[in-house]
Order: C-alpha cells, then sequence, then structure tokens
C-alpha cells in the first residue's frame, strides 16, 4: 500500500513544529556515486550509484527516485534484479499533438508535470519495484542497497563538458566538465533522491585520466592509479550528511593552489590562469575569519574547494565544500573594476555554504531563510569590507530593484503556502508561472525572490538586533553541526534541515520577541507598501503636519499598518518621530522644537552629533524645517514619493550624511532644474570626502538639470570646468593628466564624469561640439603608461561617452546611409571606434570592455541612422568561440535589430541559436534579452507574429528546453511577454473548429469512455479484487468542478491533467500491465509482477486504462510492439460508436450556445476535457516523447 | 736579361693575380703584360736579325717565355719556402736557373752585350689605390703597453663620439601632443596594415576601406586572451610597482614556489617528495606542515584479483 506511505506524510510535511516528516517511505542514510569513465571526446560519463535505504513503512514496494537524461542499464536491491520504470513527464509537458497554445494552460500543466516527479512530494522519474523476494525483509524495515548501473550521453543539462577543439591531449586542450545547474538539478547527472531535505553521506568515486583532477565534495580520501596507470581514480568521502542536490563535480586538467593561509583550502584553476588565481584568491581567508567570528562556529566541513571554470552556469554555485565559479571572475592585480566584484562572490558563496549547503531547506517554501540568512550574512561582510556607505547604497539599490519588480508584476511571496491543493487559491495567480515548485519559476522572480528575503533577515534583524539574529544563526548551526556528527542516527539529520516555523521558533526562544506581525506582512503575503507623503508647516502651533497616503489597491502593494519612522531636520537639531500608521489616519501632527527660527551664527546640529555652518538664506523664513525623511532606515519595503521645497531637497543632498538621503535628494532634484540644484550637485561633485557613487549619481543628474536649463546656462557645459580642474594638467587644461588610478574613488569619477557629459544636448538638442571635442581629446591623450592599474575598463567608458553623445541623423526621406553623407562628427566617432575595435584583436583589453562599448557603440550609430542598420557584424561576434561578454553584446544587439527592423530572419536565427548554442548561460541570456526587449508585445500588431513562431516557442518550453529548468521558464516568460497568457492573437481563433479538427483525428486511435469500460471489465475479470462498480465511472475531477466554476476554460484541463499525473504516479504502477505481455517476455525485468500489484486496491480505476497503456507505452521493448495490434483490435470496434456519441453531444452544444451564453464556458470546457484525456489515452501509442524513446531502450539493454 | 728577370716577378705576381680574372684591373693588367712580352719577343727577334715574324711565331715564342718567366718564379718561390723564407733572394733564382740548366755564369756577358735593345719601360697606369678612408683627426699612437707591431687604432671617428645637444623639448603640452598623436600614428598604421592584410568587416555597404574593422575570429580557448594581461601589461607592471609592491611579492613568490613544488612533487613518487621538505624547509618551515589532499602522491594500485568497487 504504497500510497497509505506517500499520503500522510505529505500532509505533515507542511507544519515543521515537530520535527521533520520525510515525504518518502524510507530513510536514505548513504549514497555511493561512482563514475567510473568519463569520455571527453563523446561527451559521455558510465557509473553506477548505490543508495542505501531503510524503508520507514512496512509494505513499501516501489521506491521513487529522480533522475533525468541518465540512461539506466540495470537496477539492483541487494543483488535481486528489480523491474523498474521511467517516466518523465517533463520531458514534454503538453502533448505535442495538443493545440492548445495558451500560457496558462501549459503553466498549469508545467507545474503539474514539476509536482509529479517532484522528490518533495514524493515522487520521482525512476519508479524501481522491490522484488518479491525482498518484502519480508522490508516489512522488518530492514536496509535496502538499491544499485543502479547508469550512463549519459551528450548531457544536455546537469553536466557541462567544455572541449576546446585544438590540437593535443583533453588534458591539453583545457576540456573539463562540471555540473551545473538551477536549483535541485543533481538528478540530470546520476539518479538519486533529489532533493534538498534528504541527507545522507556520500562516498564518491571518479575514474579520469591521470593528467586530471576531479574535484567533489568532501575530503579526498585517497588518489590511486588504474592498473594500467594511465588513469587515476579520485576517492572522496563526505561524512557530513548532504542531500544530493548539494552534490557537485569538476573535472578537468586543472592546477592545483593551496591557499597559503588555509592549508585546507585548495583552489583550482584551468591551464596558465595560475597567476590570476593566485591573485584572486589572496583574499578568502579574510571572508572566513569574519564569517566564522560572527556566527561563533567553524566553518562545518573540513576542507573547501574553489573552482575556477569556464562557460559557466551561473557565476556562483556553491554546493557541499566546494563552489564552482565561472573562471571570468579571475583577475590580475592590475584590474580595479572586477576586484570588488569577484570578491563579493567569493563572499556570497561562503555565505552559502554556510546556509543553504551545511544546512539545508524542508521544502521549497522554506527556501527564504536560507536565502535570507546568506544574503544577509553577506550583507554584514559588505559592511565590514566596504563600509557602511556601501553597505547602506547596496540596501537601497536592493530595496529598489524588488520594488520596481513586485510594482511591475505583482508581488513576491517568500513563504508560499498551499492549502488543499486547489488553483483557486494559488497566491499567486497574478503570475504567469506557477511559484509552488523552483523550477517552474522565472529566473527573474527567483533572483526578487532572494533579494527580497535578504531584506526581510535585514527587517528582522531591526526588530531584534543584529546580537539576537546572530544568536539564532549560532544556535541553527550547533543543532546542525551536532546533528552531523550523529553518524549513524540518521533520523537525527532533520536537525540540518531549516524550515520557517523551526526558524521563528529560533527567533522567539532566543528573543523573546513576537514578530509574527512582521512575518505576516513580508513573509506570508506579497506585496511591498507605496506612501504619497507631503506636509504643511502650521506656523501658528509650531507642528509639522504631515500627510501619509498609500497605494494599497495597485498590483503589487499592500497595506501598511504599524510604525513608522519619521526623521524631521529642523534648526535646532535632528528628531525622530514614530508615527503610528493606522487604518484612517493620514494626517499626522508633529511639534517642532525649533522655538527660535533664526538665530544667527548658529551651528546646526545633524543626526550625527556633527554641528555645521549652513547657509541659511535659500529657506522659507518661517519654518524652522531643513528637510524630513520617511523611513531613513528602510524598514518597510517601500516606495517613498515625498514632497518637499527644493530647497530642502538642496540641504539634504549638502548637510545629510546618509548616502540613501543623498541618493534620494539627487533623484528628487531632476525636477528641480534652477541655477540653485545646479550649485548643490556640483558642491557635492567637488566633495572629497562624499560617497562616491553618490557623487557619480550627482553627474547624471546634473546633467539633466544642465539641458533642462538649456537656454538660460551660463558658463561651460555642465562638469567641464571641473573635471578640468580635478583630472587634467595644471599648465595645459585641455590635456588630461597620465592615469593614475591610485584613488579609486577620483578612478570612478573620472570615468563616469565624461559619461554624465556626453548626455548633455543643446538648444538643437545635439551634444555640444566643445563637450564632443573634450571626449575626444580625452581619448587622445589618455597615457597608462606610469599606471598600476589597467585602463581598459576607462577607455571603455570613454567609448560609452562617445555613444552617448550621438544624437539621431538628419535624414531626408528615408536615404541610404552612404560615408559620403556621414557627419562630421560622426565621423570622428566611428575613427575612434574602428581603431579600438581594432586594437582590440590586437592587443586585447581585460574581458574585452573595449570590444563590448565598441559593439554598443556601433549598434547606437545604427539606431541612429548615421550607419546603415545590419546585424552582420553582431552575428559575427556573437559566434560561439568568443569571450562570453563579447557575445552577450553583439546578441543585444542584434535582438535590438531584431525588434526595430522586425527582422523574422533574426529572430529565427536567435531562436535557433536558443536551442543550438553550446554555452547554457548564453542560451538563457537570449531568452532573457529577448524577454527584456521584446520584438512585440501581445496587444501589438507585428508582421512576426504569426503562427509558426507561437509552434515553434511552444514547442521549444514544452519539449525543447526540457533539460533545463532556468532555459525552460525563459522560454515561459518570453512567450508570456509575446503572446499573453490567453490563446495568441495571431492564431485562427475558432475553437470549436479545432475540437473538431482534433476528433477526427482521435476517433480514429482511441476513443475515451467505451474502452475505459472494456478496460475495466478486463479487470474485474482479471481481478477479482476490483470493484464492478466503477465501471463507466466518470472523472470526478471535472464533473464537479465544471459544476463550479464556469468562468476560466483552461483551469479545469489543468485540473485533469494534474490530477492525471498525480494519480498516474502515486499509484502503483501498472495494474494492467501483465494483461499486455506474454508472461514469458520480462519476468525477469517485473517478476511476479502482478501478484505485487494487482493485489493492491485500485482507488480510482478510470485512471488504470491509461496507466496500462501508459505502462506498457513507456517500458515498450521491441519485442512487445507486436502487441499492439491485438491491445487496439478490440478497441476499434467501439471507436465508431463513440465518434457518433461524440458528434451528436456537440451538436447538442452548438444549439445551444446561442441560447445560453452563460453556460457557454461549461459545455466548451467539457469537450475539451475530453479531448484532453483522450490525448493522454493516446500518448502511449505515439512514443513521441523522448523519455518513451529512452526507457524502450534501457530495459532491453539490460538483458 | 735584367728585363726578363723583373718581368719573371712581376709575371709570377701577374700570373697570380690573372688567375683570379675576377676584376678588371687584374684583366687589364694580364694584357698589358702580355704586350710587355710581345714586345721582348720582338726586340729580341729583331737583335737575331729577323726583318718580320709572323704573328702566330710571335705568339708561341711570347707563350714559351711567359712559361720560362713562371716556371724560374715558381721554383724560385719554392726554393724560398723551403729555407723557411718569404721572399726569393737572388741566390734563389740563381739555383733556380741553375737547376733549368741555365748557364748562370753566361748571363752578366748577356746582360752587357752591345747590339743589345733597349726597350722603354711599359707606361705604368697609376695603381688603382683604393681612396683613403676619411680620416678624422690623428691617429692615436699606441699608448705605451702595447707593443708597436700591434695593428694601429682604427679611425677616430670609429670610435670617439662627439655628443652634439638640442633643446630638448621641455614644453609639456608638445611632449604630450607629440606622445599621443605618435601613438595615434602607430595604432593607426599597425591596424590599417593588419586590415589590409587580412579579412575585414565593414560598416558600409558601399565602402569597405574608410573603416575597416579586422574580421572577428572565434578563438578555441577565448577566456586566455580575455583574462590573462597581455606581455605589454606585464611588463608596465614590473616597471610601476616594484617598490610598492615589494612585500606582496615577496610573499607571492613564495606561495608560487609550495604550488610549484607541489605540484611538481604530486608527479614524482614518494621518494622524491620526501626529499622536498629538507629543501624547502631551510626557507621556510611552515611548508612541512602543509599536508593537503591534493598534493599527495598518487598511489598504486594494490595488487587484487578482483576489483571491488569498479
Amino acid at each position: 500500500m504504497p500510497l497509505t506511505g506517500v499520503e500522510p506524510a505529505r500532509m505533515n510535511r507542511k507544519k515543521g513544529d515537530k520535527g521533520f516528516e520525510s515525504p518518502r517511505p524510507y530513510k536514505l542514510t548513504h549514497q555511493v556515486v561512482c563514475i567510473n569513465n568519463i569520455n571527453f571526446q563523446r561527451k559521455s560519463v558510465v557509473g553506477f550509484v548505490e543508495l542505501t535505504v531503510f524503508p520507514t513503512v512496512a509494505n513499501l514496494n516501489r521506491i521513487k527516485l529522480n533522475s533525468k537524461q541518465c540512461r539506466i542499464y540495470r537496477v539492483r536491491i541487494n543483488d535481486l534484479e528489480a523491474a523498474f520504470i521511467y517516466n518523465d513527464p517533463t520531458l514534454e509537458v503538453c502533448h505535442s499533438e495538443s493545440k492548445q497554445r495558451n500560457l496558462n494552460y501549459f503553466s498549469n500543466a508545467y507545474a503539474a508535470a514539476v509536482s509529479a516527479v517532484d522528490p518533495d512530494a514524493g515522487n520521482g522519474e525512476l519508479c524501481i519495484k522491490v522484488p518479491s523476494e525482498l518484502w519480508k525483509h522490508v516489512d522488518e524495515l530492514k536496509v535496502l542497497k538499491i544499485h543502479i548501473n547508469f550512463s549519459l550521453d551528450q548531457p544536455k543539462g546537469g553536466l557541462h563538458f567544455v572541449v576546446p577543439s585544438v590540437e593535443g591531449s583533453m588534458a591539453e586542450r583545457g576540456a573539463h566538465v562540471f555540473s551545473c545547474g538551477y536549483q535541485n538539478s543533481t538528478r540530470f547527472w546520476f539518479p538519486c533522491v533529489d532533493s534538498y531535505s534528504e541527507l545522507c553521506t556520500w562516498k564518491l568515486e571518479f575514474t579520469v585520466d591521470a593528467a586530471m583532477v576531479a574535484v567533489s565534495n568532501g575530503d579526498l580520501v585517497e588518489t590511486v592509479y588504474t592498473h594500467d596507470m594511465r588513469k587515476k581514480t579520485f576517492h572522496y568521502m563526505l561524512t557530513i550528511p548532504t542531500a544530493a542536490s548539494n552534490i557537485s563535480l569538476a573535472i578537468g586538467p586543472f592546477e592545483i593552489l593551496v591557499d597559503p593561509y588555509m592549508h585546507e583550502v585548495t583552489h583550482f584553476c584551468l591551464p596558465q590562469l595560475l597567476p590570476l588565481l593566485k591573485h584572486t584568491t589572496s583574499y578568502l581567508h579574510e571572508v572566513f575569519e569574519f564569517y566564522e567570528e560572527i556566527l561563533t562556529c567553524r566553518y562545518p566541513y573540513s576542507c573547501f574547494k574553489t573552482v575556477f571554470i569556464d562557460e559557466a552556469y551561473v557565476e556562483v554555485a556553491a554546493y557541499a565544500s566546494m563552489s564552482i565559479f565561472s573562471t571570468n571572475l579571475l583577475h590580475s592585480a592590475m584590474i580595479i573594476d572586477e576586484t570588488p566584484l569577484t570578491r563579493r562572490c567569493l563572499a556570497q558563496s561562503l555565505a552559502q555554504q554556510f546556509f543553504g549547503c551545511f544546512i539545508s531547506r524542508m521544502s521549497w517554501s522554506d527556501e527564504w531563510v536560507l536565502k535570507g540568512i546568506s544574503g544577509y550574512i553577506y550583507g554584514l561582510w559588505m559592511k565590514k569590507t566596504f563600509g557602511v556607505n556601501e553597505y547602506r547604497h547596496w540596501i537601497k539599490e536592493e530595496l529598489d530593484r524588488i520594488v520596481a519588480y513586485e510594482l511591475k508584476t505583482g508581488g513576491v511571496l517568500l513563504h508560499p503556502i498551499f492549502g488543499g491543493g486547489k488553483e483557486k487559491d494559488n497566491p499567486a495567480s497574478h503570475l504567469h508561472f506557477s511559484i509552488k515548485h523552483p523550477h517552474t519559476l522565472s529566473w527573474e522572480y527567483y533572483t526578487m525572490f532572494q533579494c527580497k528575503a535578504h531584506l526581510v533577515m535585514r527587517l528582522i534583524e531591526n526588530r531584534i538586533s543584529m546580537e539576537f539574529m546572530l544568536q539564532v544563526f549560532n544556535k541553527l548551526l550547533s543543532l546542525a553541526s551536532t546533528a552531523s556528527s550523529q553518524k549513524f542516527q540518521s533520523h537525527m539529520w532533520s536537525q540540518m534541515l531549516v524550515s520557517t516555523s523551526g526558524f521563528l521558533k529560533s527567533i522567539s526562544n532566543v528573543s523573546g520577541k513576537d514578530i509574527q506581525p512582521l512575518i505576516k506582512q513580508w513573509v506570508d503575503q506579497s506585496g511591498v507598501v507605496k506612501f504619497y507623503g507631503s506636509f504643511a508647516f502650521n506656523r501658528k502651533r509650531n507642528v509639522l503636519e504631515l500627510e501619509i497616503k498609500q497605494d494599497y489597491t495597485s498590483p503589487g502593494t499592500q497595506k501598511y499598518v504599524g510604525p513608522l519612522k519619521v526623521t524631521v531636520q529642523e534648526l535646532d537639531g535632528s528628531f525622530n518621530h514614530t508615527l503610528q500608521i493606522e487604518e484612517n489616519s493620514l494626517k499626522h501632527d508633529i511639534p517642532c522644537h525649533s522655538k527660535s527660527r533664526r538665530n544667527k551664527k548658529k551651528k546646526i546640529p545633524l543626526m550625527n552629533g556633527e554641528e555645521v555652518d549652513m547657509d541659511l538664506s535659500a529657506m522659507d523664513a518661517d519654518s524652522p524645517l531643513l528637510w524630513i525623511r520617511i523611513d531613513p532606515d528602510m524598514s518597510v519595503l517601500r516606495k517613498v514619493e515625498f514632497e518637499q521645497a527644493d530647497f530642502m531637497w538642496q540641504y539634504q543632498l549638502r548637510y545629510e550624511r546618509d548616502v540613501v538621503a543623498q541618493q534620494e535628494s539627487i533623484l528628487a532634484l531632476e525636477k528641480f532644474p534652477t541655477p540653485a540644484s545646479r550649485l548643490a550637485l556640483t558642491d557635492i561633485l567637488e566633495q572629497e570626502q562624499c560617497f562616491y557613487r553618490v557623487r557619480m549619481s550627482a553627474c547624471f543628474c546634473l546633467a539633466k538639470i544642465a539641458n533642462s536649463m538649456v537656454s538660460t546656462w551660463t558658463g561651460p557645459p555642465a562638469m567641464k570646468s571641473l573635471f578640468t580642474r580635478m583630472f587634467c594638467c595644471k599648465s595645459c587644461p585641455n590635456i588630461v593628466k597620465t592615469n593614475n588610478f591610485m584613488s579609486f574613488q577620483s578612478y570612478f569619477l573620472q570615468k563616469t564624469m565624461p559619461v554624465a557629459m556626453a548626455l548633455l544636448r543643446d538648444v538643437h538638442n545635439l551634444c555640444p561640439k566643445e563637450v564632443l571635442t573634450f571626449i575626444l581629446d580625452l581619448i587622445k591623450y589618455n597615457d597608462n603608461r606610469k599606471n598600476k592599474f589597467s585602463d581598459n575598463y576607462y577607455r571603455a567608458e570613454m567609448i560609452d561617452a562617445l555613444a552617448n553623445s550621438v544624437t539621431p541623423a538628419v535624414s531626408v526621406n528615408n536615404e541610404v546611409r552612404t560615408l559620403d553623407n556621414l557627419n562630421p562628427d560622426v565621423r570622428l566617432i566611428l575613427e575612434e571606434i574602428t581603431r579600438f575595435l581594432n586594437m582590440e584583436k590586437l592587443l586585447p583589453s581585460y574581458r574585452h570592455t573595449i570590444t563590448v562599448s565598441c559593439l554598443r557603440a556601433i549598434r547606437v550609430l545604427q539606431k541612429n541612422g548615421h550607419v546603415p542598420s545590419d546585424p552582420a557584424l553582431f552575428k559575427s561576434y556573437a559566434e560561439y568561440g568568443h569571450f562570453v561578454d563579447i557575445r552577450i553584446a553583439a546578441l543585444e544587439a542584434v535582438v535590438d535589430y531584431t525588434k526595430v527592423d522586425r527582422s523574422y530572419e533574426e529572430l529565427q536565427w536567435l531562436l535557433n541559436m536558443i536551442q543550438d548554442d553550446p554555452v547554457p548561460y548564453v542560451r538563457h541570456k537570449i531568452l532573457n534579452m529577448l524577454t527584456k526587449n521584446p520584438p512585440f508585445t501581445k496587444n501589438m500588431e507585428s508582421p512576426l507574429c504569426n503562427e509558426a513562431l507561437v509552434d515553434q516557442l511552444w514547442k521549444l518550453m514544452n519539449s525543447g528546453t526540457s533539460h533545463d529548468w532556468r532555459l525552460r521558464c525563459g522560454a515561459v516568460d518570453l512567450y508570456f511577454t509575446l503572446f499573453g497568457l490567453s490563446r495568441p492573437s495571431c492564431l485562427p481563433l475558432p475553437e470549436l473548429g479545432l475540437v473538431l479538427n482534433l476528433k477526427e483525428k482521435k476517433a480514429v486511435l482511441n476513443p475515451t469512455i467505451i474502452p475505459e469500460a472494456v478496460a475495466v471489465n478486463q479487470e474485474a475479470a482479471n481481478n477479482p479484487s476490483s470493484h464492478p462498480q466503477l465501471v463507466g465511472f466518470q472523472n470526478p475531477f471535472s464533473s464537479s468542478q465544471d459544476e463550479e466554476e464556469i468562468d476560466m476554460d483552461t483551469v479545469h484541463d489543468s485540473q485533469a491533467f494534474i490530477s492525471h499525473h498525480l494519480n498516474m504516479l502515486e499509484r502503483p504502477s501498472t495494474p494492467g500491465l501483465s494483461k499486455y505481455r506474454p508472461a514469458s517476455s520480462r519476468s525477469a525485468l517485473i517478476p511476479q509482477h502482478s501478484t505485487g500489484c494487482d493485489s493492491t486496491p485500485t482507488t480510482k480505476p478510470q485512471w488504470s486504462l491509461e496507466l496500462a497503456r501508459k505502462g506498457t507505452g513507456k517500458e515498450q521493448s521491441p519485442l512487445e510492439m507486436g502487441m499492439h495490434p491485438v491491445a487496439s483490435a478490440p478497441l476499434s470496434v467501439f471507436t465508431k460508436e463513440s465518434t457518433a456519441s461524440k458528434h451528436s453531444d456537440h451538436h447538442h452544444h452548438h444549439h445551444h450556445e446561442h441560447k445560453k451564453k452563460k453556460k457557454k464556458h461549461k459545455h466548451k470546457h467539457k469537450h475539451k476535457h475530453k479531448h484532453d484525456s483522450k490525448e493522454k489515452d493516446k500518448e502511449p501509442f505515439t512514443f513521441s516523447s523522448p523519455a518513451s524513446g529512452r526507457s524502450i531502450r534501457s530495459p532491453s539493454l539490460s538483458d | 736579361m735584367a728585363e726578363a728577370a723583373a718581368t719573371a716577378g712581376a709575371g709570377g705576381s701577374g700570373t697570380r693575380s690573372g688567375s683570379k680574372q675576377s676584376t678588371n684591373p687584374a684583366d687589364n693588367y694580364h694584357l698589358a703584360r702580355r704586350r710587355t712580352l710581345q714586345v721582348v719577343v720582338s726586340s729580341l727577334l729583331t737583335e737575331a736579325g729577323f726583318e718580320s715574324a709572323e704573328k702566330a711565331s710571335v705568339e708561341t715564342l711570347t707563350e714559351m717565355l711567359q712559361s720560362y718567366i713562371s716556371e724560374i718564379g715558381r721554383s724560385a718561390k719554392s726554393y724560398c719556402e723551403h729555407t723557411a723564407r718569404t721572399q726569393p733572394t737572388l741566390s734563389d733564382i740563381v739555383v733556380t736557373l741553375v737547376e733549368m740548366g741555365f748557364n748562370v755564369d753566361t748571363l752578366p756577358a748577356y746582360a752587357k752585350r752591345s747590339q743589345r735593345m733597349v726597350i722603354t719601360a711599359p707606361p705604368v697606369t697609376n695603381q688603382p689605390v683604393t681612396p683613403k678612408a676619411l680620416t678624422a683627426g690623428q691617429n692615436r699612437p699606441h699608448p705605451p703597453h702595447i707593443p708597436s707591431h700591434f695593428p694601429e687604432f682604427p679611425d677616430p671617428h670609429t670610435y670617439i663620439k662627439t655628443p652634439t645637444y638640442r633643446e630638448p623639448v621641455s614644453d609639456y603640452q608638445v611632449l604630450r601632443e607629440k606622445a599621443a598623436s605618435q601613438r595615434r600614428d602607430v595604432e593607426r598604421a599597425l591596424t590599417r596594415f593588419m586590415a589590409k592584410t587580412g579579412e575585414t568587416q565593414s560598416l558600409f555597404k558601399d565602402d569597405v576601406s574608410t573603416f575597416p574593422l579586422i574580421a572577428a575570429r572565434p578563438f578555441t580557448i577565448p577566456y586566455l586572451t580575455a583574462l590573462l594581461p597581455s606581455e605589454l601589461e606585464m611588463q608596465q607592471m614590473e616597471e610601476t610597482d616594484s617598490s610598492e609592491q615589494d612585500e606582496q611579492t615577496d610573499t607571492e613568490n613564495l606561495a608560487l614556489h609550495i604550488s610549484m613544488e607541489d605540484s611538481g612533487a604530486e608527479k614524482e613518487n614518494t621518494s622524491v617528495l620526501q626529499q622536498n621538505p629538507s629543501l624547502s624547509g631551510s626557507r621556510n618551515g611552515e611548508e612541512n606542515i602543509i599536508d593537503n589532499p591534493y598534493l599527495r602522491p598518487v598511489k598504486k594500485p594494490k595488487i587484487r584479483r578482483k576489483k571491488s568497487l569498479s
């Protein structure tokens, strides 16, 4: 009775209060992964796994594991051959012949397919039957050892092979392979329980070429040569219980560097990059020290490995005791810009080692805790390393991002709870994808999810103090490490899993504070708060009347009730007030402290205790208010639009010491193009003590203000004299000093100022000649010979500046762009670009930053009509073999071209690349860029929008991207952007015709109703225990729900689909299987099948036929193919009958349609549903899905 | 006969120079000698009373005379070299003549015969002396410690330098201007050259030469060129940061040393590894402690009848 084992567990899972209850009827304690052959030439892997499993229920006879892509040769349990079924509904989400093209339908079907194999629901693609000989053994709950031989051939996901096509052995060529993927993707390269909640100890063995190194999790126990001495085997042991999803592998001819500060840390990089590796990792020990200190906990693993590989899936991927990085993070000491970014990546990965790898999660809905904690401690590291300003700036940036995203898409939910499984309760109905599984999530949503998670952690910190926060983390870690050392008590291991409730409980235990309202607001609920604030000063009462409104009706917003901090800077000092935001109170009276309004010659105290002199002449003589800030500590996830006078913003910019306040005032000043604003911004620019990022954004604001004031602007172009003063020679002001980037702040300012200046426009809306000459001179006199640092980023920004100076060409009636009518300024720009781009070929810059900028600039010239628009150049740079940054820049240009020129050809070219490019990141990025800059959107008429494109994209997300979750979700995003949720408008609409068509096709193959009856009858005959009442039973889901809801036609389909799949996977695999099978043919594979399965009472036998078919289909061996005519022969008898009945039924509806508009949907729906179920019935006969194709082979191979 | 002897020397050297027959003056010289010999033969014939002679017979006689004189010269040289000298003396000639069966005693009488005809010496064309190389100043005499037979000093101009000064460009602006335009010109010329010699791409369909872009070529290993600093930059780095980064490079070198030794050690077998600590230990004691599993030697396979796992 496997059902009883699975279902209660699933029910209880949600409430993690009293420990963890596994969704599986067994406990995995140890797993061996042995890969004994890796062929780089063929990109194949051969190996086996052995799982040590303890049953937790007596009558366990099915074991479900995860496995994708792998070809499974043989499964043995305790040395007995075991039968298995391989079924992966995610390979093809909707059936290929389905004419459904609406995204709602797809998303539901996809979510259903994913949960049908979701290990957290006790499911899996691979279902292994426990041989009957072992049943007794199982009933005693004794150990089972499942041994699976598998191979992988040309994996498209999970493992990525990089094999450069040069001469030499694989090691000389720098060929390498590494595991990759989004969330739990380990099933792509070996069979396992691919869940973050199933922990076990590991033994990992990899036999590789003697010149290669295999890096994996845990301790390298020994390395042994094979007998022919040409290969070596790396033996790893991971004694800390770890989830399969945190297992990783990297094999290549790596150069090895033992960290000089920490000998248990080893770094690996590709050949020739050792000097870079040395420099890049020289900082890592400080990160270690920091985390260990704040967490008061040793790094949990006995060793740590960093591997830098090419063609990385993501820049940083953290796995148990090792992290895989993109090789492009490596840099030399000469590179400024990359250094902080790389260090951030290192710190991020290390934070995830503690929370994410060592401490894992109970379920997907607890993911936010891990992401939140790791993001939060990473933030603490940022604060310590880069300073408070950088930290606050980062928090502000992240806050702005999440706010913008939520307002755009309608909310990010950190802790989704799925009660009852009804779609109506779907907490994320505003989204075009399901948030029930990580694998259905849009990548952008997931990044925003992580962003929100760490911001919420910070809110919790604000509430309970950092000290308590760190104590909670420490508690989690020490619990986990105690549990991890319990080698043989696997039930203790669940202490290493974190759950939302467990985390909250820890918080309340440690801090004694109730943070439930906070959790409810930000974790259990999606949306951000949108404040509008304005004020008036009541002179009589000396009171500040503050009005704070909220918008909680727009999508992505929520209502905020609770305390809100307001800081008022008055003449006498800065005062904090805490307002209570309540349902109906909009106005708040805040008494002012400053009685003496204008006390001359008095210094004004600031928030931080500093006292400064201010020129108060600008302010309103009646009011003591200098500026007002709402929620200065960012303790609410909010967007604030606050109105105050321009001089107040200017005071705020000049005198408020908080970088966030400065940033906000810069943003606000854009709306006040006055000489006073100009002065305030210029002063900030000149102020050395001011945070460099603030100064950088002041540059852009100044450019905007200058453009708004163009008619009244006096003096040289904005920033020019400033730049001259700061960076040019004293004796000759038109020549820039030779580069010296020792001071990073001024380096960044020097880089940014020209870019902002290039945005200046004169009265004719052209970039002033003076500015262009100035930038060209900067390029001309750039001299880096005496500089300790590389100037590649600086030069790249100069090209960006040139691009910024380009304005649309004055064109007479679409004349063809030729050299002769080229604008002389553009000619100069083009000359520079040509020279830079050509020099890059001879002396390439770091990460080819200059090429990237040149390509962007060329696209700008094309777009503005100076140069003929042509994607050929970009296409050549987008080819495989160029550095990834160049490719992305070139592809971005092609995407833009596709949009502007509405080129079907380029769109096809891009789509082909999405399908065929060897680098997963590039494919993902193309989809991402197409989504960001779509050739057309759902509300647009476009010649590109046609049926073929719909089909193509549909196919891409339906089956073409099954090997990469991230890619599939990207395709879904694109489909949504192009066509929206419902049926694409470019498709021929009449649904009824469609039904008829479908029917014609179907009718021949597969009738629905009657064969079921037959099957059940047959089954009943074969199997006395099945209930006779089930004959002719209708699908309870569809019928009951048709009654309830009539408007959403797609939901029904998906419901049916979900239930279908769920049933299919939860059920004992194939009650009807034995019927169609000659007893002799497969006895070795499924020994004594019938006795075991058919005795199981079937609760919903109407599915049994499908299952039977599915079963046969999936397991079809060539031998059995011949059986089908026999099986289908009786069916054909009923075909006509059913067609006829269908027909009449249909006519019936047709009539009603005119009369009862209301009922239309319902009926239509019923129809569709029937057809869908027919489709599914048909499925086993088609063998179109790769899963079936593969599994057809697998059993025969094992013979 | 005195002339004959005199011409013998000249003939000897003449044949030698004639044998080269490479330069025009030598050819001339050969012809002149031949003509002189013909004059000699003719005068001897006149002396002997011939009125006239056929050209062929004169030629034959000339040939004979030349051979004879050449033989005298050759033999005389042999004798002189035989006695380890370089210059033939009178006695060498005498011995030669004796050896050739010539009665030497008759020679003075013959030379003083009355009817002898005196032929004028052939017009000596000025030896085309190689013009003396430009002399600038006086050759320096040998300093006392150099023996005088050593070759003279070369002309002073070959080793004496005369520094000339032009007013250096001290104007910063001009300097920068110059450096900038120079670099720009070099870059432009170089890239144009590269563009001319290789494939190009163009932004304008109708014009491929004004803004030639060197065609994009994919690399087999793109990250190497993208990440590794170019040699130029490396060089620059060494120049600029030698002072500031001393400490750092020291530690880095140490690390480098470790890893090099380590990666080396990995390939070696155990015995070498055991020597290593003693080598490096003198430099840094800490290295002994490093026990990283990736640095341990690879084990030899155990001889087993059956592999247990794989």
